[in-house]
């Protein structure tokens, strides 16, 4: 390598160090938040109030993998279904409720009067292209659940890992 | 020709720029969302996908100003293949695994999802614009050092 490629090269690793040690800078919170495994990643978001524009400051569902999920189920976590009756009737993660994001105003209110909202709960739905698993989390943080997580792949993935499953096509 | 490669190699040289600055500003403003993103590939294991997400766009983000400024052209263009190559070698991964996912590499929070496999042949073609510049950032280099010693010899 000729000097003045090596010179370029650790330049190059200047620039890439300098940046990410800006960035961790700017977000140390949120990653020693992850690094913890607590929930509460914040984010200022803005909602609009009339004619009135305020920050909020929002808390948001952690992402979790296929193991992390077992895990959770495993330490007596709630994993809950965010499709509908009919797709979790068809087919679901064994072991999870069924609380659809669509029509959840009729349900919600049961759902809480028996549900501890100091309780992990997972969330999840159709895989990646899916909100209502998002959705349905933000919607429980709102409720007063203090430790909501979101299993973005979903009843695709569990099942294509062969891992147990229960429903009318099983 | 030596105007024509100029004129090439500042355009080229901008537009790299501005995808850069682009990619890594949006990302800064919603890290949260891009960290599910990089969750999305299932690559890393959970609190390691906020890392990337807090560190990566600030780096997309300053390579990107130093192309736009024209300096430090060189090395910035190693950090922008570095990234692209490993964010190529991850979309192959993905595609290899069936993952349907979006890519992320824009806007985090938008809703415009793009393909593992659209946002692969994007990023070729951001390997062939980063390899162009570098080549003709050569050409040019080479041929002022070679003026500067004749000038010097005369």
């Amino acid at each position: 390598m000729t000097d003045d490629l090596k010179r370029i090269v650790l330049e190059a690793c200047v620039l890439i160090a300098f940046g990410a040690l800006f960035g961790l800078t700017m977000n140390h919170q949120l990653v020693l938040d992850a690094f913890a495994g607590s929930l509460g990643p914040q984010r200022q978001v803005m909602k609009t109030d009339s004619a009135v524009q305020e920050h909020v400051t929002v808390a948001l569902p952690m992402p979790v993998l296929l193991d992390e999920v077992q895990q959770l189920m495993t330490a007596g976590g709630l994993l809950i279904d965010a499709r509908s009756p009919e797709l979790f009737a068809a087919g679901h993660i064994k072991g999870a409720i069924s609380l659809p994001f669509v029509g959840i105003d009729e349900v919600l209110a049961d759902f809480i009067a028996r549900t501890d909202q100091d309780q992990v709960v997972v969330t999840y739905c159709s895989g990646f292209g899916c909100p209502d698993s998002f959705d349905l989390g933000m919607r429980l943080i709102e409720e007063g659940f203090s430790d909501v997580r979101v299993f973005e792949g979903g009843y695709p993935e569990w099942r294509d890992a062969g891992l147990a499953v229960a429903g009318e096509d099983q | 020709m030596k105007r024509f490669q100029w004129s090439c190699y500042h355009l080229i040289r901008l537009s790299l720029a501005l995808v850069f600055v682009y990619a890594g500003a949006v990302k800064i403003q919603d890290i949260v969302a891009f960290a599910g993103h990089v969750a999305a590939y299932q690559i890393l294991p959970y609190a390691m996908n906020y890392l990337v997400a807090a560190t990566l766009p600030y780096v997309e983000f300053l390579a990107g100003v130093l192309l736009l400024l024209n300096v430090r052209v060189r090395p910035a263009l190693v950090a922008i293949g570095s990234m692209t190559l490993l964010f190529m070698i991850a979309l192959v991964s993905v595609l290899l695994r069936g993952l349907d996912i979006d890519c992320g590499c824009f806007d985090p929070a938008g809703g415009q999802d793009v393909s593992a496999g659209m946002a692969l042949l994007r990023d070729v073609g951001l390997m062939t614009l980063v390899v162009l510049t570098w080549w003709l950032r050569s050409r040019l280099t080479s041929r002022s050092e070679e003026r500067g010693t004749r000038n010097a010899e005369n």
